[in-house]
């Protein structure tokens, strides 16, 4: 057991942290959420950093590395702010190509590990909130070819993606977790894609397929689609953490500066026990990402438990540290012109990302065991 | 990165877990696992098997007889001696008093007072807090004269935990006026049969005999009795609050009492109750978060960086923890919680319990832990403490 960096981890988050000190000030950023949230080209850089194929194995063109440095990019991410559709392009979508046949592998991986192709995951369907094996969208095949009909919303990026992959019904009932097929859709094949600014300055966007031209990616996909959420939890949970860690810093500097009544905020009792209790929740919310890193290579079983209860972890933790930073700094806590303000809007939009807390307590609600702790 | 034990630590794991099966008398821990009245007996037995074995001192070095484990095998040692049911070691001897004596004691006061510390002998209770000297303790005022070749105790201690059966004190004194507070306290070990001292209960909110006030009347002590420095008491008292601050969250005896609370729940009817449900969900969740803190803490230890800033919010989350498991338990008993019967807290008790006889202690046990976050420096100075730490300032 040890929490210990290795010298290469340490390495790639110092050339992703000097990257984003460098090139993605907060003025860029604003600017580009300002602008719609469009960021293939800060995509573009990225893969510069080799990070598009950060997990793609070597002989597809990426870095293969493992959990722990995605982890570790994903914080510096979240600390910059970086609003460019990282995780779903280069750690959800090799996971969702992980059972596909080898020729789809070879077609996709290189492009995604090049950035040549954006690939996103397409999965919100309205009413189906956090179920996700609830898929209505329908997958027919006609003379040896796949056809998609159905909506996604929220997609990430879907205005700048190359092609999506989407789950979509092949067989059973609307709820059933059999039967879910996984495909790979190009852009032009869908019937319209319509792209919107998220409110955490990024972007997304509706796809509608009618009778679109689809790849099959997996037939029976359900758990390899389960395995790739938990995937973008265990991110979310890293960039949540890099970004409470940023904002934590801001709030600190702005608490030993800003005077009232002649005074540094910092002098006051209130705010330090305040602070204290930001501090904790960023701990707990770091020790529990940790966890859910440490824990994707687990079976299902141990790995879905474990996702859950650092889900709940980090949603409670995004949003006390969100909410009393802003707290802290005052009236400029709410104003667009403070970066604070768009940490805090981030934090909030990872909660409502693959489950927020109410529906993964729910998860750790119905798995409880008789034993408890990190081993059990 | 790497979350599993090594096989070197399984290996160690299993053996304690073993030896703690054969030889943690079973009447201690069903009382242990029902939260019954422990004795002083049940717990210098259990004291006693530990210090035979070499293990009291658990957390000793190898020069002074400890078995010299390192941070990860003396929380895989606390973790099996909790989850089986074995009392809470009185910690003033072995955990608080003798690594102040290995660290600043004289080689005298080492051959005088470790063996009876590390084999569970000799019970010792600890003097800090006065009455006007809770949470600003360096005010205290308890007056140690010296006198020749003795010191001169008059004064007055508060909230001894156990000092009932204590036979020693380790205490804070007054040695100087002068200066800063902090700078005119020094460290004195006092034999608690020496004439003057005397013992009176304070009964807590649960009806319990737990801790007391320990008055001093021209109590004699004998200078050699002090440990270190005279007037550097205050800074022996800090390396001891540094000690040990991972076994201060409690995790592991957490995990074995949401166990229990599971049971409870399921027993009172109240497990299917989604309501219900959800908040033990979230305190398991609480004490996952808790458990990998701990861990992050002790890979820091083992990896000799004992800086990392999250061991000040250990205390703090783990003695919230303990309130809320005992505060779900009590929820779970319902009106089952209400009834008070002294005797019914006693193993063995004959009478009729009024339902189900692990309601009996859930209401005493969530009164009595409401110290946890009071005691140890309250969790508002500790607060204070972390802020420091985040501030900078």
């Amino acid at each position: 057991m040890n929490f210990d960096f290795t010298d290469d981890q340490l390495s790639l988050r110092d050339a992703v942290a000097r990257w984003v000190d460098k090139a993605f000030t907060f003025e860029r950023r604003h600017a580009i959420a300002k602008a719609g949230g469009a960021t293939r080209d800060v995509y573009g850089e990225l893969a510069e950093l080799g990070l598009t194929g950060l997990v793609i194995p070597e002989a597809h063109g990426g870095m293969g590395f493992g959990p722990v440095e995605a982890m570790v990019v994903m914080e510096e991410l979240g600390r910059g702010l970086v609003n460019a559709p990282l995780a779903t392009g280069a750690l959800v979508a090799p996971t969702l190509l992980s059972s596909a046949p080898a020729a789809v592998q070879s077609q996709w991986l290189p492009k995604i590990a090049s950035a040549e192709a954006l690939v996103v995951l397409a999965l919100q369907e309205r009413g189906a909130r956090y179920r996700w094996q609830r898929v209505t969208t329908r997958a027919v095949q006609a003379g040896g070819a796949w056809r998609l009909t159905g909506t996604k919303n929220l997609v990430p990026a879907a205005d700048e993606a190359d092609a999506y992959i989407v789950p979509a019904r092949i067989a059973g009932n609307d709820d059933d977790a059999a039967g879910i097929g996984l495909f790979l859709v190009e852009r032009g094949a869908a019937a319209s894609v319509r792209g919107y600014p998220t409110r955490d300055g990024g972007r997304a966007g509706d796809v509608v397929l009618k009778d679109s031209a689809a790849t099959l990616v997996e037939a029976e996909g359900h758990a390899t689609l389960e395995r790739a959420i938990d995937v973008a939890i265990a991110a979310d949970c890293a960039e949540g953490v890099g970004a409470m860690e940023k904002l934590v810093a801001l709030t600190v500097e702005y608490m030993n500066t800003r005077k009232q009544f002649g005074v540094t905020l910092s002098t006051f009792q209130a705010l330090r026990h305040r602070i204290a209790d930001v501090k904790m929740q960023l701990e707990l919310g770091r020790s529990m990402s940790y966890y859910a890193t440490l824990k994707l290579g687990e079976p299902a079983l141990q790995r879905r438990r474990a996702i859950s209860q650092a889900k709940v972890q980090l949603g409670q933790s995004v949003r006390y540290v969100g909410q009393q930073c802003v707290q802290l700094h005052g009236g400029i806590g709410v104003t667009d012109e403070y970066q604070g303000s768009h940490y805090f809007k981030r934090l909030t939009m990872l909660e409502m990302s693959f489950g927020d807390t109410m529906h993964h307590l729910g998860e750790v609600n119905c798995r409880m065991a008789d034993t408890a702790g990190v081993f059990a | 990165m790497d979350l599993n034990f090594t096989p070197a630590e399984l290996e160690f794991r299993a053996s304690i877990r073993q030896w703690v099966r054969a030889n943690l008398p079973k009447d201690i821990s069903d009382k242990v696992h029902g939260a019954l009245r422990l004795s002083r007996d049940d717990m210098q037995r259990w004291a006693k098997i530990l210090g035979k074995q070499g293990w009291l001192g658990w957390g000793w070095p190898k020069e002074f007889g400890g078995p010299g484990w390192n941070a990860v095998q003396r929380h895989l040692f606390e973790e099996e001696c909790a989850l089986a049911g074995s009392p809470r070691v009185v910690p003033f001897g072995p955990i608080m008093v003798a690594p102040v004596i290995m660290a600043f004691g004289s080689p005298e006061q080492h051959k005088r007072f470790l063996p009876g510390i590390a084999s569970g002998e000799v019970w010792w209770s600890q003097g800090y807090s006065e009455p006007g000297s809770g949470s600003d303790l360096a005010s205290l005022k308890c007056r140690a004269e010296r006198r020749g070749d003795k010191f001169i105790v008059n004064g007055q201690k508060t909230w001894t935990t156990l000092g009932q059966y204590g036979e020693w004190i380790f205490c804070l004194v007054r040695t100087s006026t002068e200066g800063k507070p902090q700078t005119g306290i020094s460290f004195l070990l006092i034999d608690m049969k020496s004439p003057g001292v005397s013992v009176r209960p304070i009964i807590l909110l649960d009806g319990e005999h737990e801790v007391n006030e320990v008055f001093f009347d021209n109590v004699e002590v004998p200078a050699e009795n002090l440990v270190g420095e005279e007037n550097k008491g205050w800074t022996y008292a800090k390396y001891l609050l540094s000690h040990e601050r991972t076994n201060i969250a409690d995790v592991n005896r957490a995990k074995r009492e949401l166990e229990r609370l599971k049971r409870i729940a399921k027993a009172e009817g109240v497990w299917e109750d989604q309501r219900f449900r959800d908040q033990v969900a979230l305190l398991e969740v609480d004490i996952v978060a808790l458990e990998m803190m701990v861990l992050r803490v002790l890979s820091a230890e083992q990896g000799g960086r004992q800086s990392l800033d999250v061991a000040g919010l250990l205390k703090i989350r783990g003695s919230e923890i303990q309130q809320r498991y005992t505060e779900l338990m009590m929820m779970a008993a319902g009106p089952y919680s209400m009834p008070y019967i002294h005797e019914a807290m006693e193993a063995g008790w004959q009478g009729d319990h009024v339902g189900a006889a692990h309601c009996a202690p859930l209401a005493g046990t969530y009164f009595n832990y409401r110290k946890t976050t009071i005691y140890g420096g309250s969790n508002e100075v500790q607060r204070n403490i972390v802020s420091q730490t985040v501030l900078g300032s």
